[in-house]
């Protein structure tokens, strides 16, 4: 096991200057996301346009460098994609993050992938899994807009 | 027992934690155990294993006997009058709802008003929050001051006529502060008010002698004071045991039972109900011992040195924060570094072999007090030494390189 890998240069850059740390003017969805066990929170802002497409994405909260380098990546890599394929770039990552080797998706560009597959360090470590994931798991929520308050125990 | 050669009879330090010697420093979150207790638990289900209070076979007598034992160890430990005013219950947890609970059925009315502080665990919050909602029970806050103690005079300044509980805690679970119990209690009773104490952290930290202390309940947790996990103890007033109605309903709790009535056993068969954690409470008598061996003075005077050793230590770490600076303190250090999430120092300490906690430490109220989401806390036991804190103090300097800090 191993720190560099988890704490990559672009985790901490992310971690230090989240890119979308702010509140989308005219946000049509959105949700909060939170982890009681460290207090965690995260309150993602979806603007989608008439073609369904992610016009603006941003969030706001505050958390470990992981939640909040993960949550700015998020928001980077999501804005101007469909809805659907932010759905299938959502699932690729929960999927990567809990077994799959390396991201499927074709919508990503390489270098995309490379900085996602940054987060992959997380896996060695269970109780830190649920940083990566906290904010990917509230933007399903603002997406299907059920307002519902997500959380890590439930 | 020689207190600087402890460690030794803790079997977990015998191992490598990932390459790394263990150094352990959350035990406000739960302490490890002695050789003696996990031994004794070994020894219960092998020889001696019954359930008690039952049964007239032999083993049931053996087994009654030795967890009625442990209930005198524990009277004597920390000094109650009464043999009968000690209840085991499954946790301090336990404990606190069982008060909270009762004295909501039986004492409470509509418009009255309980008085906790801003240092307590959601423990000694949630279950009189629940009155909130089912009693209308008002629920006010004494507030901590800059150096994140509560003197009394902010207790004083909440209480009000319609006052008839306060509920705090021994030694505060994040900043270490404790508070003036005996002070808070001759105050509280002078105006007919009751005092709960949640001891978790003062049970294994400080001198606990009920009748000196004079609070009207006292939750203990076990496994913070070298016992097994899933065991409290509910120290009450045997006037109030006696009085309030019984917590849970089942077996072993009962006196007589027909199809139009029942009635209830006697203290403390009143509130054990069902089959309790036998085992836990028949090793926990070694966890007594254990303390006894060592005496608490001197687990006192050895805890203070390391904390101000710690504190030393950490005050020259700049961009360290400490939460917290009570004159009278115990127990934990908590802290914040500037630039690095406790989460990240917490990953970061782990992979040394250091064991901390990070998060709110289920105190948020203090938290948003102090307007911080999450602190990283080490807190300490007899078994730790001073150059734990050195290499705590290692492992900070190694997160602040790996997030760039000066």
């Amino acid at each position: 096991m191993n720190l560099k890998e988890l704490y990559q240069e672009i985790i901490l850059e992310h971690g230090k200057n989240p890119r979308n740390l702010r509140k989308t003017e005219n946000f049509n969805k959105d949700a909060k996301g939170n982890n009681p066990l460290c207090g965690d929170i995260v309150h993602v802002y979806l603007k989608l346009n008439e073609q369904k497409k992610v016009e603006d994405i941003s969030f706001e909260g505050s958390g470990c460098a992981i939640s909040m380098a993960s949550a700015s990546i998020m928001t980077d890599l999501i804005k101007g994609k469909s809805d659907n394929e932010a759905k299938e770039i959502i699932e690729d990552f929960l999927g990567m993050i809990k077994e799959n080797p390396e991201l499927k998706s074709n919508i990503l560009k390489e270098d995309d992938k490379t900085k996602l597959m940054c987060l992959s360090g997380v896996k060695q470590y269970p109780m830190r899994v649920k940083c990566a994931t906290l904010s990917w798991h509230t933007l399903i929520s603002a997406m299907e807009n059920d307002g519902k308050e997500v959380s890590t125990e439930s | 027992m020689n207190i600087d050669t402890i460690k030794k009879e803790f079997p977990i330090f015998d191992n490598k934690i990932q390459n790394n010697d263990l150094v352990y420093l959350d035990s406000a979150n739960s302490s490890q155990k002695p050789k003696v207790v996990i031994d004794k638990i070994s020894e219960f289900y092998t020889k001696q294993f019954s359930n008690v209070g039952r049964s007239v076979h032999y083993l049931a007598v053996a087994a009654t006997n030795l967890y009625e034992n442990t209930r005198s160890s524990v009277q004597k430990y920390i000094n109650a009058k009464d043999k009968n005013e000690i209840v085991f219950t499954k946790g301090a947890t336990e404990a606190l709802n069982l008060v909270a609970n009762t004295l909501g059925q039986k004492y409470l009315e509509e418009g009255d008003e309980i008085l906790l502080t801003e240092l307590e665990h959601h423990s000694n919050y949630v279950p009189w929050h629940y009155l909130r909602k089912s009693k209308n029970i008002k629920i006010n806050f004494a507030e901590i001051n800059e150096d994140g103690e509560v003197p009394i005079e902010n207790i004083e300044k909440k209480i009000t006529l319609k006052t008839k509980v306060i509920a705090i805690n021994h030694l505060s679970n994040v900043t270490g502060a404790i508070l003036p119990i005996k002070e808070i209690t001759e105050l509280a009773h002078s105006k007919g008010i009751i005092v709960v104490v949640d001891g978790c952290q003062g049970g294994p930290h400080l001198k606990l002698d009920m009748q000196d202390l004079d609070c009207d309940f006292y939750a203990i947790s076990c496994h913070k004071m070298y016992g097994p996990t899933g065991l409290g103890i509910l120290y009450g007033k045997k006037k109030w045991l006696e009085e309030l109605p019984p917590y849970q309903g089942g077996g072993g709790m009962i006196k007589e039972v027909k199809k139009d009535r029942i009635t209830y056993g006697d203290l403390p068969n009143k509130y054990e109900a069902g089959t309790m954690a036998t085992a836990q409470v028949i090793a926990f008598d070694q966890s007594i011992k254990f303390l006894e061996s060592i005496g608490i003075e001197n687990i006192i005077k050895h805890e203070k040195e390391l904390i101000q050793y710690g504190q030393e230590i950490l005050r020259k770490n700049n961009s360290v924060k400490l939460i917290g600076n009570p004159k009278n303190k115990g127990g934990v250090l908590s802290f914040t570094i500037q630039g690095v999430h406790p989460h990240d120092i917490a990953t970061i300490l782990d992979e040394d072999g250091i064991a901390i906690r990070a998060g709110h430490h289920c105190c948020q109220i203090l938290h948003d007090k102090l307007k911080i989401s999450a602190s990283a806390r080490a807190s300490i036991g007899v078994y730790n030494i001073k150059s734990d804190f050195d290499q705590l103090n290692e492992s900070i300097n190694k997160c602040k390189k790996i997030f760039d800090l000066r």
